[in-house]
């Protein structure tokens, strides 16, 4: 089959590549792109461990195909440390151990990311409700929330 | 999961998409969210040979009034439709249902109008194509039986959009368009109740636009999910009260939503259109929760759904 000429940033490059039109944007992130952070886990949308910002809204990446983001700002995981300063988040969750087996962390994070950059200082009702969207098989939620928290208060 | 092969085209107008889907004979899908379509392709129970991506037309992302109407453009997220102020303000029962729709990621990406469009679910239905084909071919997938009541002669299968039978209580009609041009239905005749066609849609029609009667009114969602967050509805009930007049409407629950009108609001109308909601209620097992009890809690959640609309003062 044809493949299709897709142009868009990821994190700090500018990319360009010939993707299959069926390619979905996680299997571009993990395998044109090395950018492993988001991970496959339900490959159904139901999981949130896939989450990357696109546009600055938070998207399950396995239900996202290449060809839709052509144009499109893309924030990974990846992305997220700025000179050799981690990102509040990431910091805080691994102050707080928000992370037990890590596989829903980098998902978990892009969604609480993409919360704060709408929202500054959300209250812990609105932090639970977003970070509700991912699931964290190891239930390990309470630190999460705790971390998100932190890292609200210190951007 | 990784998908089978199919082609991306993009579409700038309805008329462009429209072209489009005719070119591929009727082999292509429309593509909004994806949140619907994709895992239906992933499983393999969808098999375009192209989706047409209706992201690019601008027509369909708008809200707007006028004439006494609120239009709705059908791929504005769920998202973005929850924070209008006008949703909140006039159409509570539409709010509630927005809110409790799966999660706040998948609001953001999934659209009004792929949500009303979605497919009915069934435990026996939303599975892999190797599994399937181990248990056997049901009614919706083109076989002779149904694997969840045996020897049934139609399917059971859920239409779990959350929002249709809130919109339904607030007598919203739906703008489509297509090959053949452009018509609006009530949105409670969108419904065939075949489990192999559950919309009533024609070859290549989408839908472009929800009409709602701009009139304020108190109402409330009541939803049964197992998880707080991203599950469909068990049972759905929507309620819309205008003055004396009420509308009931129960999704979850079988291939059509229920629609109970109430002419006068009151304890003794309540409880008469709590019983027969129940008693038409035909639940079967292929969702999470006993049929028993799903169909228990559409009374309970049509009395429960009336009390905060009307308690609230909403």
């Amino acid at each position: 089959m044809k493949t299709m000429k897709v142009t868009f940033q990821v994190n700090s490059d500018k990319v360009t590549l010939q993707v299959k039109p069926y390619e979905t944007l996680l299997e571009t992130l993990r395998e044109r792109l090395a950018l492993t952070g988001a991970k496959e886990a339900c490959g159904m949308g139901s999981c949130g461990a896939c989450t990357v910002v696109v546009d600055g809204i938070p998207m399950r990446s396995c239900l996202v195909l290449t060809p839709e983001v052509n144009g499109a700002v893309i924030t990974t995981v990846e992305g997220l440390k700025q000179d050799d300063r981690l990102h509040p988040l990431q910091e805080a969750f691994m102050e707080k151990g928000a992370v037990q087996c890590g596989f829903c962390t980098s998902g978990m994070i892009m969604t609480a990311k993409a919360l704060l950059d709408r929202n500054k200082k959300p209250t812990k009702k609105e932090i639970i409700t977003t970070i509700s969207s991912n699931i964290c098989r190891c239930t390990g939620y309470k630190k999460i929330v705790e971390a998100v928290e932190a890292a609200a208060k210190r951007t | 999961m990784v998908l089978p092969e199919f082609e991306y085209k993009k579409a700038n107008s309805i008329a462009e998409a429209v072209a489009l889907y005719k070119g591929y004979k009727g082999k292509a899908k429309y593509l909004a969210g994806g949140t619907d379509l994709v895992p239906l392709v992933k499983l393999r129970l969808s098999a375009p040979k192209a989706v047409i991506d209706l992201k690019g037309i601008k027509e369909l992302k708008t809200i707007s009034r006028g004439d006494g109407w609120l239009s709705i453009g059908a791929n504005v997220t769920l998202f973005d439709l929850k924070n209008d102020p006008a949703i909140k303000g006039y159409f509570p029962a539409l709010y509630e249902s927005l809110d409790a729709t799966s999660c706040e990621t998948l609001q953001m990406r999934g659209t009004i109008g792929g949500n009303i469009l979605q497919d009915t679910r069934c435990l026996e239905y939303n599975q892999s194509l190797q599994w399937r084909t181990a248990r056997g071919f049901c009614f919706k997938m083109g076989g002779k039986t149904c694997n969840v009541v045996q020897g049934a002669k139609a399917c059971f299968a859920n239409y779990c959009s959350d929002n249709a039978p809130a919109l339904i209580t607030l007598s919203a009609q739906a703008k489509l368009a297509g090959p053949k041009g452009a018509r609006t239905v009530k949105l409670e005749n969108l419904f065939t109740g075949d489990g192999k066609k559950p919309l009533a849609l024609e070859e290549g029609e989408m839908l472009v636009q929800i009409q709602i009667p701009l009139k304020k009114t108190k109402g409330a969602y009541e939803k049964l999910r197992i998880r707080d967050s991203m599950d469909y509805p068990l049972v759905g009930v929507a309620v819309s009260v205008a003055g004396t007049k009420a509308r009931a409407c129960i999704g979850g629950v079988g291939l059509v939503p229920r629609v109970y009108d109430l002419k006068n609001v009151n304890d003794a109308a309540v409880r008469e259109a709590a019983e027969k909601a129940y008693a038409e209620a035909k639940p079967v097992a292929n969702a999470t929760l006993t049929p028993a009890y799903r169909k228990k809690m559409v009374g309970v959640l049509l009395k429960r759904a009336f009390n905060k609309a009307l308690q609230e003062g909403k």
